[in-house]
């Protein structure tokens, strides 16, 4: 700090760079973790989403037995685990491909075929034995069954709530930002760089002090990002989540999850980084000192 | 001296970084002031469940059910009416008398209809789980013993079966820990599940039994019910001081 003239040029570039690498940092993550189908894939897998999935679905068709006088293995024993975990994935790939603007709508489909022949045939047998006339108000009941039974299976299956954020109508006004963060991603990075090049140029008579302020910038940005972090997981805030359908908590607080620990490390890294910076500049400042 | 010098620098840096953390916060303060009040009442709706942290694995995860032992044949008590039970005590009954309100999942009532040979548990709430052990009371309906309209509902296939069968006249008769509540049938109705006209809250007392239309097979739209008249309120014990009815 022996320029005393460059030092507010100095803060200035600093204060600069740390919200900029604040954004490469969200950015970063939106564009590499949140958006990202592995992540929901990862989700999907270690909170064990098909299973929940599936015993959402016995539980729903076992209560309706009850007033459908339907048995739950009509549904039960033509759907299976594999197809509920695909649905998952299918509705993670559909809502993505329409938040990048890749797809005009947001739509899950699944093969139902088994199904349906399932509950026709169980319609059938049942108007056999017991006489019943296989007219208008049959076919209207098979009809109506089978839209009751594949609403719900897509329902549970979108484990991730897309339909209801894409029927709310969320998911369109991401899909407006979305696709514009590619753009928005590399002029950040860009403008990043340049700043750290400034820093190293406002500072080039003294090298060893360029360290310091990009050292105290980055810690300085890791802090701005991991303290907010690590209070939301010390409180363990996102396991408040309200709605408690064992498959969508687990999907919609083991994603916010990933995303928080992602962040956490995102924060950490930079916190690091900075005090290998501070010590650098430290120990060459020192040389410098005893050399002269 | 020369120590001097090489301490000074130190101190500029060390307070520098401090101001520069300061102004970082202080900035991200202000720019994130509004959006997070604007996200506040929304964060606060959808994180609300902060008191029960657990993971559930099953629809039944924080539903307690609560079992109660219903007396159909009432211990005696003192009071201001006298009535005489089979076994030929003395029993007495407030006109008034002290509500204990139940919880979710409580049985707090035994639903009693000798005409079609109905003798039901009554939860207080619905769910699929409740809905399996007996008949449910919606718990946005008044609780046994208050002015206005008592809700229940039960499976066509089970509990309710026969309800369709209930013709006006008939009694219905409530009996919960802390009274015992006589209804009168006055009519058959039949109503589209959407249609709430018979399960919105009434200024006078008033009893609604509904289930589904019983159907060969499949889902019905059609609900099927009955409503009824409030005979006598028959509490065990009389209102606290300080209490209103």
């Amino acid at each position: 700090m022996k320029n005393i003239r460059l030092y507010p040029v100095k803060v200035l570039l600093a204060f600069a760079f740390v919200f900029c690498l604040l954004g490469t940092e969200l950015l970063l993550a939106v564009k590499h973790i949140a958006l990202n189908p592995a992540t929901f894939e990862t989700v999907a897998e270690t909170q064990q989403l098909d299973e929940k999935a599936w015993s959402a679905l016995e539980s729903y068709f076992q209560s309706r037995s009850n007033s459908t006088g339907i048995p739950a293995e009509v549904f039960l024993d033509s759907i299976t685990k594999e197809q509920l975990r695909q649905g998952t994935l299918d509705s993670v790939s559909s809502a993505l491909s329409y938040l990048k603007n890749k797809s005009d709508t947001y739509q899950l489909q699944m093969d139902f075929t088994e199904l349906e022949n399932a509950i026709a045939a169980f319609f059938e047998n049942y108007a056999d034995e017991n006489h019943v006339e296989k007219d208008a108000v049959y076919e209207q009941k098979v009809a109506s069954t089978i839209a009751e039974a594949e609403k719900e299976i897509l329902f549970i299956a979108d484990t991730f709530k897309f339909s209801t954020l894409y029927e709310s109508g969320w998911l369109k006004k991401a899909s407006h930002y979305i696709p514009a963060l590619d753009g928005i991603f590399i002029i950040t990075i860009i403008i990043t760089i340049l700043i750290g090049l400034l820093l190293i140029l406002v500072c080039l008579k003294n090298i060893p002090e360029s360290f310091y302020w990009l050292g105290i910038s980055g810690m300085i940005s890791g802090i701005l990002l991991a303290t907010p972090c690590m209070w939301l997981k010390a409180t363990d805030y996102i396991s408040g989540f309200v709605v408690k359908d064992p498959q969508i908590f687990s999907a919609v607080v083991g994603y916010l999850n990933t995303m928080l620990n992602h962040e956490l490390l995102q924060g950490i890294l930079p916190i690091a980084a900075g005090i290998l910076l501070l010590i650098l500049f430290a120990v060459l400042s020192a040389r410098n000192l005893e050399k002269e | 001296m020369a120590e001097k010098k090489a301490k000074r620098p130190v101190l500029i840096y060390i307070l520098t970084g401090i101001f520069l953390l300061i102004l970082c916060v202080a900035l991200s303060v202000i720019v994130l002031i509004t959006p997070y009040e604007k996200c506040k009442t929304y964060l606060n709706i959808v994180f609300m469940d902060q008191s029960m942290k657990i993971t559930p694995s099953s629809g039944l995860d924080g539903l307690v059910i609560k079992q109660n032992e219903i007396s159909t044949t009432p211990v005696p008590t003192t009071g201001n009416s006298e009535n005489q039970d089979d076994s030929g005590t003395a029993q007495s009954y407030y006109e008034q008398g002290e509500i204990i309100r139940p919880s979710f999942g409580e049985q707090y009532a035994i639903l009693n209809c000798e005409e079609i040979g109905l003798s039901v548990p009554v939860y207080w709430g619905s769910s699929p789980e409740l809905l399996e052990l007996g008949a449910c009371q919606a718990s946005s309906s008044v609780v046994l013993g208050e002015t206005g309209n008592v809700v229940i509902d039960a499976h066509v296939n089970t509990f309710f079966a026969e309800l369709s069968s209930l013709q006006p006249e008939a009694v219905v008769t409530l009996y919960t820990t802390y009274g015992i509540f006589t209804y009168q049938v006055t009519e058959q109705v039949q109503f589209e599940n959407t249609n709430k006209k018979y399960v919105l809250p009434t200024e006078t007392d008033r009893l609604t039994l509904y289930t589904c239309e019983a159907q060969v097979l499949g889902t019905s739209s059609n609900r099927i019910g009955v409503l009824c008249d409030l005979v006598s309120k028959q509490f065990y014990n009389p209102l606290q001081d300080g209490e209103s009815s």
